[in-house]
């Protein structure tokens, strides 16, 4: 993925990051978080041009929850609303035990897709998200079994580092997702989304996501050079400065006019597929 | 220690917000809670308030400590 890709006009693969778990209606009221307020986003990002959608699951106040239960009512209600979407489970979870961590990843049927955290990420004062190098062979292994294939969560440079260590066993081609925003991600700036992009393994796909209002310079900057983007208000509240967002929906319809302008074609959900080698 | 943080509240309205279900809400800094913070406020996972907050840390002098040390708001 370069520029030549931007040149040849390869379709993008927009991403709807509908829900997260640090954040919620606290921060902005449109954020869903019930199961049927997630399916109703994903039903409506999808008709905007989504083609994979990034799932969490929450309690009913809007808190965390990571059981294969919670996750099997938040998949089946965005199973049941949409058509054809890839279904991403996010295998995250800042503090929460490595059980835990693996059960998103055990619905039936699976994810198609789930994400997978490269290496350490703070959070708040006080907290790490750890991602051991042990946590991420575990859910790699069970997604490997389960025919899940992963994104990788590049939260930083370092973080590539980690990606190198399980190329090899990756189903082709990789998938990363290059995180830009504050604290221990990368510091957005577009030196540092070229530099990271020339340094990808051969062969792989790219994804940019961007926190707050990094979310639309960086992932324009992705577009143009061949990669895919992901929006949402898990990653971004904000439509502009000072003007929340009043939907995933709007965030992935801008998406789609910038990509369009630009001359990327939106890949549909079975482009989708076959450029992520999925089944 | 207690079994959650004494700060910590559960609430549905609070000045111009409004929701179905009550959430967690902060008292040390008059706003509701990250829902990611909130398993901080509730020790889950095995966090507790005491040593993995830092709104705690900068808080817990206003709370009054009765006779027998134990804390109260």
């Amino acid at each position: 993925m370069t520029y030549q890709s931007y040149l040849d006009g390869e379709p993008v693969i927009i991403t709807a990051a509908v829900t997260g778990g640090v954040h919620g209606k606290e921060a902005n009221p449109n954020l869903p978080e019930t199961p049927a307020e997630i399916a109703a986003a994903a039903r409506a990002c999808e008709a905007a041009g989504a083609s994979i959608v990034h799932l969490h699951a929450r309690k009913e106040n809007g808190e965390r929850a990571f059981s294969t239960d919670a996750f099997q009512e938040v998949t089946d209600a965005v199973r049941s609303a949409t058509d054809n979407i890839i279904i991403q489970h996010s295998t995250g979870g800042t503090a929460a035990p490595d059980e835990l961590r693996v059960e998103p990843l055990l619905t039936d049927p699976a994810p198609e897709m789930a994400s997978l955290d490269m290496g350490p990420l703070n959070r708040y004062g006080k907290l790490t998200s750890e991602n051991t190098r042990s946590l991420v062979d575990r859910l790699h292994e069970v997604m490997l079994d389960r025919n899940i294939k992963p994104e990788l969560e590049v939260f930083n440079g370092g973080h590539l580092n980690e990606s190198l260590r399980i190329i090899d066993d990756l189903v082709a081609p990789p998938y990363i997702n290059l995180v830009f925003g504050g604290g221990t991600t990368t510091i957005p700036h577009p030196r540092n989304l070229c530099t990271l992009a020339d340094t990808l393994p051969p062969g792989t796909e790219f994804n940019i996501l961007g926190f707050g209002p990094h979310q639309l310079p960086m992932t324009t900057q992705g577009l143009l050079l061949g990669g895919h983007v992901r929006v949402g208000l898990e990653d971004n509240l904000y439509y502009r400065r000072g003007e929340l967002a009043t939907s995933n929906e709007q965030l992935v319809k801008r998406a789609v006019r910038i990509a369009t302008e630009l001359g990327r074609p939106i890949a549909t959900p079975k482009q989708a597929r076959s450029i992520l080698g999925l089944k | 220690m207690t079994s959650q943080c004494p700060f910590l509240i559960y609430r549905k309205e609070h000045d111009e917000q409004s929701f179905d279900t009550a959430r967690a809400f902060c008292t040390a800094t008059d706003s509701f809670v990250q829902p990611m913070r909130a398993d901080i406020c509730n020790n889950r996972y095995g966090l507790t308030h005491t040593t993995d907050c830092e709104i705690y840390d900068a808080h817990q002098s206003t709370l009054e400590t009765d006779v027998s040390g134990a804390e109260t708001e």
